[in-house]
């Protein structure tokens, strides 16, 4: 039920980013990583980003989301890394477990819970087709 | 077509940097804060009467902030039952955040309490997302709800320091074994600790306060 307030935030980052720094071209799309912890519809967010960019230079703008693995630090062990997955059936969801994978102790989580735009995907300055085609994105 | 980088700040940094902000707030003032999660109906409200009552006998002040979609109902039953309180509603926002508590704990009598109990919006969703900034999360279930319940919402369980399984009287009348909710919780949560809880005869309450360290 966030996905507007959250899409918004990003729009405004994005526009206070290009105001910095301006692309030539036209943004064809949007590369947003989400952390896997977010209790956040992908299909919703989508839809927020079309209706709330509407009218703005990213208009038309198509929203690629990478999901973002958690990751804990443990302050007993000294892991760092990937969490074990709750996957036996019976779980509707693909849960991350939220302890030590090596020790088991409490972990503190440390990726996994951000959303933030990481690249955009745009046109060459002089490009004229209106099909848009299947832009690239870049690495995470 | 060319990629170009755009290192944009997460979105969601600000409402941690808050959440930090309102934890340090309450910490230096030896206020211990729980964030009081559950869905429309488990018993939230009357939970955290019957902590207030078991906590004021220890001699300890207890404040509240009924967080809400629209209304002042709870918080009406938190000054009745002689809490400090503050009222704060949502207007139709389907959780609290940190920011709206910072605004909340900016105008609420800090002095006049030890311990704080923030109720948040009825709601398994979205409330996973939002840190307030306080000592420990208790998310409440009613075994009305189904004995499903932390299969289907598992994020926030996997997040939270305390479930309450509430109205445990009620379970055999709903054909619900609280051992699976506890059970489903503890394999995703193996730090967290589950207390079978109801609140109307009090039962469970002072292994609830234990939980949360109160």
């Amino acid at each position: 039920m966030h996905e507007y307030s959250l899409s918004q935030a990003l729009l405004d980052g994005l526009t206070e980013h290009l105001q910095a720094h301006p692309v030539e071209g036209r943004v064809r799309a949007i590369h947003v990583r989400k952390g896997e912890l977010l209790v956040l519809s992908e299909e919703a967010l989508a839809e927020a980003w079309r209706i709330l960019t509407e009218g703005t230079a990213v208009a038309g703008s198509e929203l690629r989301i990478e999901k973002v693995p958690v990751k804990v630090r443990c302050p007993e062990c000294g892991y760092a890394g990937p969490v074990e997955y709750a996957t036996e059936e019976g779980w509707h969801f693909v849960v991350p477990i939220l302890a030590c994978p090596r020790c088991e102790g409490k972990a503190e989580v440390i990726a996994g819970r951000d959303l933030a735009i990481v690249g955009l995907a745009v046109d060459e300055p002089n490009h004229t087709s209106a099909d848009p085609g299947s832009p690239s994105l870049p690495a995470p | 077509m060319h990629d170009i980088r755009v290192p944009t700040e997460d979105v969601l940094k600000h409402q941690l940097e808050l959440a930090a902000r309102n934890y340090e707030q309450l910490r230096k003032r030896g206020i211990r804060a729980v964030n009081v999660m559950g869905a429309i109906g488990s018993g939230k409200t009357l939970l955290i009467l019957r902590m207030a009552e078991r906590l004021k006998e220890k001699g300890l002040r207890v404040g509240a902030i009924a967080g809400d979609v629209a209304g002042d109902d709870d918080y009406r039953k938190f000054i009745s039952a002689g809490l400090v309180a503050a009222n704060l509603s949502t207007g139709d926002d389907c959780h609290l955040d940190a920011h709206r508590v910072g605004h909340a704990l900016e105008t609420f009598p800090l002095a006049e309490a030890d311990v704080l109990f923030i109720e948040n919006v009825g709601n398994l969703v979205c409330p996973a997302d939002f840190p307030l900034g306080t000592e420990a999360d208790l998310v409440v279930i009613s075994v009305t709800e189904g004995d499903d319940m932390v299969r289907k919402h598992p994020k926030i369980f996997a997040q939270t320091d305390v479930l309450a399984v509430n109205k445990v009287d009620l379970a055999s009348f709903v054909g619900v074994d609280p051992g699976q909710l506890v059970a489903d919780y503890r394999r995703l949560n193996p730090h967290g600790r589950a207390v079978l809880t109801d609140a109307k005869s009090g039962r469970g309450v002072d292994d609830l306060l234990s939980s949360l360290g109160l």
